[in-house]
């Protein structure tokens, strides 16, 4: 039997109960995650799902890349890995499958049937995806050559089958990673967390009878796809086409990201085709999370203002040929594909200008710069800490860019004064560049300067992640460019030497990093 | 220190309310004046010479005056402080404006970040610096100070904020330089982040410190020119200040650091509560206060406050988490969502019903003020459904207009979605009580606890109103009413505690904690704090400490609050702290974790006095009214219900009443459901429990 809610108040009140539900989820795996991408950088979403898979509420913290990514993980764990008769109450799933997850392996996907009280049949799923601390292999980052040195795969397995752990799959994490208790103590967060969910829901399935979710999910799914269609209606229809050039490696291997955006009626599609093939380094994206990526900011300008679930996803289509750098096959390296689909808004945003003018914004100088440095201390403890940089951001039609500050994924700095505890650094410099915003009528926000020096007796080991070291953060309508970024070693003899922007190196004692993080670009020419 | 009269002023936004206690008697006498701008003073003292008259007393025979205000709030929301200058260590002086590089709100594009309260003109570097294990690496030059300070002063600079890396540790080059600007520029007010906010993470203990300097003098003018005034027209008792931990602290402290009175007013009403919760020996309960625009509700747990150090001020989106410019001072750890009598409702884009958070305030107000609202609001709705009285509103001093309610329900919530005027307003009173009772469901549920466990206490001018389909939403065991719900703040000062909160920060693994050196900056603090409250008026007899401590599992970044056993610490204290943390971690997080390593990250000590005031209080009205006012209309259970109306000011200790009815008090109205049985006690408290307790609770 479906349940429908032909009563507007019932519905409404619904709706906000399982939004209110998996924001209790995201607040217990924030509280109880160890790495800090979790906890002070937000890096999870986590998604209700009806027995299909649809997504039908999320929590209001969550990284836009996660989103569309949960509803497309369950239903192929349903299709191809665990139809409903093979699962069981007290089962918990789990995978890092970058094609069916979230792109590479250190993101983690934590799923749990929920079965109806009675518990005669599954009436839906909770699903947690986080950043897991570490995952093994080469430190992350663009280095590794393949997908097999990315580190430990996680197949789709049961962690936990009928209430038990699953000593096997816990002893193999435990064996092939560097701060096993870190990784081992956010996936049970993320168990935690999706029974805190089911918890909260349960006692709403009691309070109203329900015997599934379908019929609500329904309802909400198709409001939310009928207001995104209405949204993109409004605009104009017509074939939009831009061409958006990446550093790639920021040398001899560029990145050419071509994008068509198609307004028809009330749907949008989106076809990279003619764009870079597979690249060298690990910064090759998958599908999946190449559609959250595209899908993130048609929402973010067509209809900011509702609730996000499948229905918001419904309108938008996304195609990129195989063997394309946006639809890479096994085993093409991953880490760093977050470089790629971070700056896919770019040229989406660049082609919607002809269509939405007063709606895009100009290009961000992102991606945020991801850091990641590991080695000993001096007194023998190993160490792995992640820095997160962001650029200036893109100025809007009516608004300046902020200076500093993420787009479009969303990530906390660290603070100077934990880094500096954390790790055997001494940070010189952290501040704005001025200037480095383009120009305009609303003027893109500035980069910022951030040198660190390496004040132990080892070398460290650095792993760049860093864009627009050779190309810039595009300006719109007559607004500047921003200003490219930079970044180098600054040795002990005061000399400046070469780091490669993306890829493993060493700092030596004494040796200075020194990144330079770019401009946005402005909008509207400066009167 | 035991004042036989005290007066408590607490000044909002809208009105200031006061509250006169005979500390003998427990005779409460409670006033309400319109808020004077910009300049509350004539406002205050317009209150005061009412109230004096209302008692018959002198301004010469109050011992003492407990004031609230929400002047440093708005000082940083109207970007009102003082021209502030900012001094930090070379190399990071835009900290303050890269912030924590985060977007508050992940799909607006248009997205606005609050604006630094310094500007880069007027934030200076200079060369020193201190290294994460707190040891010199350069020494302050300063002769460089003289020219920052020369270039401040031309820039008109009237107040400067000192935050250099890592001072939570080694404050020596902070002390150095504040003690040269508070020595050669006696003129300027100087913050310094180590005295403000010992902490670590450079942003927010800036964040912190900029804004105390930015408010300073604007405050320390307000106090003083108020205590003076106040001592000029007689008055001859001590002068405290509300601060927003709920604690009293005197008028010099709170110029010293005046971002302590950020959330004085709130603080109030969960203080009173906890005086309730002493009073009834209910010693867990969940404060709840609905006004005008929004909703706030805090926890009390063993009769006391719950303190966060997560707060921030002047929010660019009104009730958007991350916001606003963090201040990690201990604030009452409330949560407040956009609903109250006056947020507006509507249809959406989706064809849902949505109330607030935008609230139609008190201009125009609701529909039924009749000043020209045309949007509905819950106060519409409450009035249509017959819960408020047209003709006894704020004690019959304001007329409401039925017709005008409906209408506006009718044209924008009714006729959009197909269904009739009271099914309309029965939808904006079940959608406001869901939004606050889910926002309360995830605060009780992020601190690990049941929200069934929770009796709830309801004051402000629309609590009573909602409390009971709150609580009843929330599985909670029972409900309170107490008297007076309208100036409950102002109360709540009587009934609060003098005290002063020391902090320091210090990352150690727990087992090599360094003992010796806690006990000694243990000591320091108790003298510190001793002097102060014995030169505050406290009793040396009733002082109390509290020692609490913010801990982590090695490598987490997020603490939680322990508290701690009292000094002297020795080698077999790091086994009862790590017990009392396992405990803590367990309740909160249902686990713990074996073998990791545990850290100590930030030590508080609070030291406190007696509160003045801790007998049963009644709030005494001259009403005369018979007990059975009459009956009207009122829907309960999907239909309108003739229903009994009582006068609160007549209903006599111990009497029984039974749900469905309503009670009308002067500031408020108490609705009560089908389920429901009052219970009046000795004090005028009403005590509401619901007699079936699984109901489905959309009747």
């Amino acid at each position: 039997m479906k349940n429908k809610f032909t009563d507007p108040i019932d519905l409404s009140i619904l709706w906000n109960r399982l939004i209110s539900l998996v924001d209790e989820a995201a607040s217990t795996l924030q509280q109880t995650a160890f790495s800090s991408v979790t906890r002070e950088s937000a890096d999870f979403a986590i998604v209700l799902m009806d027995s299909k898979g649809q997504s039908m509420v999320q929590s209001s913290i969550s990284v836009p890349s996660f989103l569309g990514v949960l509803p497309f993980l369950v239903k192929s764990l349903i299709k191809n890995y665990f139809p409903q008769e093979v699962l069981k109450p007290g089962d918990v799933l789990i995978t890092n499958d970058p094609w069916l997850c979230a792109g590479h392996k250190p993101d983690i996907g934590i799923v749990t049937p929920i079965f109806h009280p009675n518990q005669t049949h599954i009436i839906g799923y909770i699903g947690c995806i986080a950043h897991s601390p570490d995952i093994g292999g080469t430190l992350w980052g663009a280095g590794a050559r393949d997908f097999y040195e990315e580190g430990l795969y996680i197949p789709p397995l049961k962690l936990i089958e009928s209430g038990k752990l699953n000593d096997t799959v816990i002893k193999i994490i435990e064996g092939n990673v560097r701060a096993p208790y870190q990784t081992l103590g956010d996936i049970m967060a993320q168990v935690a967390a999706n029974n805190q969910g089911i918890q909260s829901l349960m006692q709403l399935v009691n309070e109203y009878g329900l015997e599934d979710l379908d019929g609500l999910s329904d309802q909400i799914i198709q409001a939310t796809e009928n207001a995104m269609r209405q949204a993109i209606r409004n605009a104009p229809d017509g074939v939009y086409k831009s061409r958006y050039e990446a550093d790639g490696d920021a040398e001899n291997h560029p990145v050419t990201i071509e994008c068509t955006v198609t307004i028809n009626g009330d749907s949008i599609h989106v076809d990279y085709t003619g764009s870079s093939p597979q690249h060298p380094l690990a910064i090759n994206a998958v599908m999946n999370y190449v559609f959250a990526y595209t899908a993130y900011p048609i929402k973010c300008i067509f209809n900011p203002e509702i609730p996000n679930n499948e229905g918001a996803f419904r309108p938008v289509t996304v195609y990129a040929p195989e063997g394309c750098i946006l639809n890479a096959k096994k085993p093409a390296p991953l880490g760093a594909r977050n470089v790629i689909g971070n700056l896919l808004h770019a040229p989406v945003m660049l082609a919607l200008s002809q269509a939405v003018p007063e709606k895009v914004q100009a290009d961000c100088g992102a991606p945020v710069w991801v850091m990641p440095l590991s080695g000993t201390k001096d007194d023998g403890t190993e160490f792995v800490e992640y820095l997160f940089l962001a650029g200036g951001y893109g100025g809007r039609n009516g608004l300046p860019g902020p200076p500093t500050l993420c787009f479009p994924t969303n990530v906390a700095n660290v603070p100077v004064e934990v880094f500096e505890h954390d790790a055997p650094v001494l940070v010189l410099e952290k501040k704005l560049i001025p200037g480095s915003g383009g120009s305009g009528k609303f003027p893109g926000g500035d980069g910022q300067r951030f040198s660190y020096k390496n004040i132990s007796k080892r070398p460290l080991q650095i792993s760049n992640v860093t864009e627009k070291i050779k190309t810039q953060a595009y300006g719109l309508f007559g607004g500047e460019h921003g200003r490219k970024g930079d970044i180098f070693v600054i040795t002990k003899d005061g000399k400046r030497r070469y780091t490669p922007p993306k890829g493993i190196d060493y700092l030596q004692p004494d040796e200075i990093l020194v990144m330079e993080l770019p401009g946005g670009g402005g909008y509207g020419k400066a009167e | 220190m035991n004042p036989k009269l005290i007066l408590g002023i607490d000044v909002g936004g809208t009105f200031t309310d006061l509250a006169l206690l005979f500390a003998e008697s427990g005779r409460l006498i409670l006033g309400k004046t319109l808020t004077t701008y910009p300049d509350p003073t004539p406002g205050i003292f317009s209150g005061i010479n009412d109230l004096l008259q209302k008692a018959g007393i002198s301004i010469s025979e109050p011992e003492g005056i407990i004031h609230g205000t929400t002047l440093v709030t708005n000082a940083v929301i109207e970007r009102k402080g003082e021209k502030t200058g900012l001094i930090t260590t070379k190399g990071f002086e835009d900290i303050l404006e890269i912030g924590r590089e985060i977007r508050y709100d992940i799909y607006d594009l248009f997205i606005s970040m609050p604006q630094p309260l310094v500007p880069t003109s007027k934030r200076f570097g200079i060369t020193e610096r201190i290294n994460a294990k707190g040891e010199v690496i350069t020494a302050p030059d300063l002769d460089e100070i003289r020219k920052i300070i020369t270039e401040l002063e031309t820039e008109g600079v009237r107040s400067v904020a000192v935050v250099l890396l890592h001072s939570y540790l080694n404050p020596s080059h902070e002390k150095q330089i504040g003690n040269f600007i508070r020595r050669n520029y006696p003129h300027l007010y100087c913050s310094l982040s180590c005295e403000i906010i010992p902490e670590i993470r450079e942003y927010e203990r800036s964040s912190a410190t900029v804004m105390n300097a930015y408010v300073q003098p604007v405050a320390d003018m307000y106090l003083n020119n108020l205590s003076e005034n106040l001592k000029s027209s007689g008055f001859k008792g001590f002068f405290q200040v509300m601060n927003s931990s709920g604690r009293l602290i005197t008028a010099e402290q709170a110029s010293k650091k005046p971002i302590d009175l950020l959330e004085s007013g709130p603080a109030g009403g969960c203080m009173a509560g906890v005086y309730f919760s002493k009073k009834l020996s209910i010693p867990d309960l969940l404060a709840f206060d609905m006004g005008g625009t929004t909703a706030k509700a805090s926890l009390i747990r063993e009769s006391e406050p719950q303190i966060t150090y997560q707060f921030e001020a002047a929010r660019e989106k009104r009730f958007k988490k991350g916001s606003g410019l963090p201040v990690r001072i201990p604030v009452i750890d409330l949560i407040e969502i956009g609903a109250g009598g006056g947020s507006v409702a509507r249809v959406n884009e989706l064809g849902l019903l949505t109330v607030g958070p935008d609230s139609a305030s008190s201009q125009p107000g609701p529909a039924c003020y009749g000043n020209g609202g045309i949007y509905p609001t819950v106060t519409d709705a409450d009035l249509v459904l017959g819960y408020l009285n047209e003709s006894y509103f704020l004690g019959g001093k304001m007329k409401l207009c039925k017709e005008k309610a409906a209408e506006a329900i009718e044209s924008f919530i009714a006729k959009p979605l197909g269904i009739s005027v009271e099914k309309a307003a029965w939808g904006i009173h079940r959608v406001v009580n869901e939004n606050m009772a889910n926002a309360a469901r995830v605060h009780i549920i992020e601190k690990g606890l049941n929200p069934k466990h929770f009796k709830m206490i309801a004051f402000g001018g629309a609590g009573p109103v909602h409390a009971y389909h709150v609580a009843r939403l929330l599985h909670a065991p029972g409900l309170i009413i107490p008297g007076a719900a309208g100036v409950l703040s102002a109360f709540g000062f009587l009934v609060s505690q003098p005290a002063i909160e020391f902090t320091y920060s210090k990352v150690q693994k727990i087992d090599c904690l360094d003992f010796n050196d806690l006990n000694e900056t243990f000591e320091k603090f108790k003298k510190e704090g001793m002097a102060y409250l014995l030169g505050a008026g406290a009793d040396e007899k009733y002082l109390h400490f509290k020692i609490s401590c913010e801990m982590r599992y090695a490598g987490q970044g997020h603490e939680i609050h322990v508290p701690m056993p009292l000094p002297p610490y020795h080698n077999k204290t790091g086994d009862d702290i790590k017990m009392l943390f396992e405990n803590q971690y367990q309740q909160k997080f249902g686990r713990i974790m074996q073998g990791h390593n545990i850290e100590t990250v930030t030590w508080r000590v609070l030291i406190s006095g007696n509160p003045f005031f801790q007998q049963t209080a009644r709030v005494v009205v001259e009403d005369g009214g018979a007990v059975l006012k009459g009956y009207r209309m009122a829907y309960f259970k999907g239909q309108y219900i003739n229903t009994p109306v009582y006068n609160r000011y007549a209903l006599s200790a111990n009497t029984i009443l039974k749900g469905p009815c309503i009670i009308e008090e002067h500031e408020s109205t108490v609705v009560v459901g089908c389920e429901g049985e009052v219970f009046v006690d000795e004090a005028n408290i009403l005590h509401i429990q619901f007699v079936k307790n699984d109901e489905p609770v959309n009747s």
